[in-house]
């Protein structure tokens, strides 16, 4: 097992940003996934992660004592987004192109043109990301968490505090006024 | 099982198929690694509760400037006007309008604060009652929108402040908004 950083560096101890590192890197693409899931683009993602990390080093003394400091993590992630999800939510300044629309949910995509078939399919999405939209924050972030990230329900109940009925009542009603917006739309195949 | 159950099921199942694919972007190359220096940096600052407030004065940075486009924004002109009085636009009471402001910025800012000020009986829709809200966001070198919605709840109208802070920089611009 590879020397802390700290200590090939020579000092005695590892510093408390190496501590820090150690900690919650590990846990960085889950944590990063599930902040674009509850803000729903790249830049409030960025700025809750960001915010989470801030609040986190601050206190690294509790986060170094956790079991699990990847749930602890999103739980934080969690708690700030609802708490000020104004700010995280999709209401920012952004950078816009001549003549585009602004928003960077999927059209934060990089590359060039896509083929038909990725077209077609990339629309689907956004036929999706508009469905979700108006759909509740309760309802969106369970059914994303659920049917998207794979989240088992019983933690998505640790994580919301939301008990298990209620979040699958939610998510069968999420599901339910989805299949009914994405077959209005001609998404979903009409009955 | 009836028809209708069937076709049920297989929406549910195609919808399950969509949400499980629905693709998310990667971080921003090198986000992690910047992500954990400011963290330690802002993270170090907050543990000594060392805090400090900016006064006003000074601009936030050279080339700053604002733009105010009212309706569709992209019919905005190539570059932002240096306004030379209160910009103004006339809303009708009790009906929604959007309200775009293109700050245009010479160099990416990171950490910046907007604070809105609203006059008496105008409000932003979704922030009832709200005569101050805050965002603290970014800005990138270019051109930056923020869509305000406005809501006039009293025929008084008045000034809109949108004040902008960085570091120990500030700016604030006015906006002038008439009820009709």
């Amino acid at each position: 097992m590879p020397a802390p950083l700290g200590a090939r560096l020579g000092r005695m101890s590892p510093t408390s940003t190496e501590v820090f590192e150690r900690v919650v890197r590990p846990h960085f693409d889950r944590l990063y996934r599930l902040a674009w899931r509850l803000a729903g683009s790249k830049a409030e993602a960025e700025d809750l992660f960001q915010e989470v990390l801030i609040k986190a080093f601050a206190k690294l003394d509790e986060l170094v004592t956790i079991d699990e400091p990847g749930s602890w993590l999103s739980r934080v992630m969690y708690n700030l987004f609802i708490d000020e999800r104004r700010r995280f939510s999709r209401r920012r300044l952004v950078i816009v192109e001549e003549g585009q629309l602004p928003g960077d949910g999927l059209a934060a995509f990089e590359g060039g043109p896509t083929p038909t078939g990725d077209h077609e399919r990339l629309e689907k999405f956004e036929r999706l990301e508009r469905a979700l939209d108006q759909l509740s924050v309760e309802h969106r972030i369970i059914v994303l968490l659920h049917d998207t990230e794979g989240y088992k329900l019983t933690e998505i109940e640790a994580l919301t505090g939301t008990p298990v009925g209620t979040i699958k009542s939610r998510l069968h009603r999420a599901r339910a006024r989805l299949r009914q917006i994405l077959t209005d739309d001609g998404t979903l195949s009409s009955p | 099982m009836t028809d209708n159950t069937q076709n049920t099921d297989a929406m549910e199942q195609e919808l399950l198929a969509l949400l499980k694919d629905y693709p998310m972007p990667d971080a921003t190359a090198g986000f992690y690694d910047q992500a954990l220096v400011r963290a330690a940096h802002e993270g170090t600052r907050r543990q000594r509760n060392r805090w400090i407030m900016t006064g006003f004065g000074g601009a936030v940075a050279a080339g700053l400037a604002i733009l105010i486009v009212s309706g569709t924004f992209f019919q905005a002109p190539e570059a932002p006007v240096a306004d030379p009085g209160i910009p103004g636009v006339t809303i009708a009471l009790a009906e929604p309008r959007t309200v775009n402001l293109v700050f245009s910025s010479a160099e990416a800012l990171d950490t910046a604060t907007l604070t809105v000020s609203l006059p008496p009986g105008i409000e932003l829709a979704g922030f009832p009652g709200q005569s101050e809200v805050t965002w603290e966001t970014s800005l990138a070198e270019g051109r930056n929108l923020l869509p305000l919605k406005l809501l006039a709840v009293t025929p008084a109208g008045g000034e809109v402040l949108a004040r902008l802070e960085h570091d120990d920089r500030d700016r604030t611009f006015r906006l002038r908004v008439d009820v009709s």
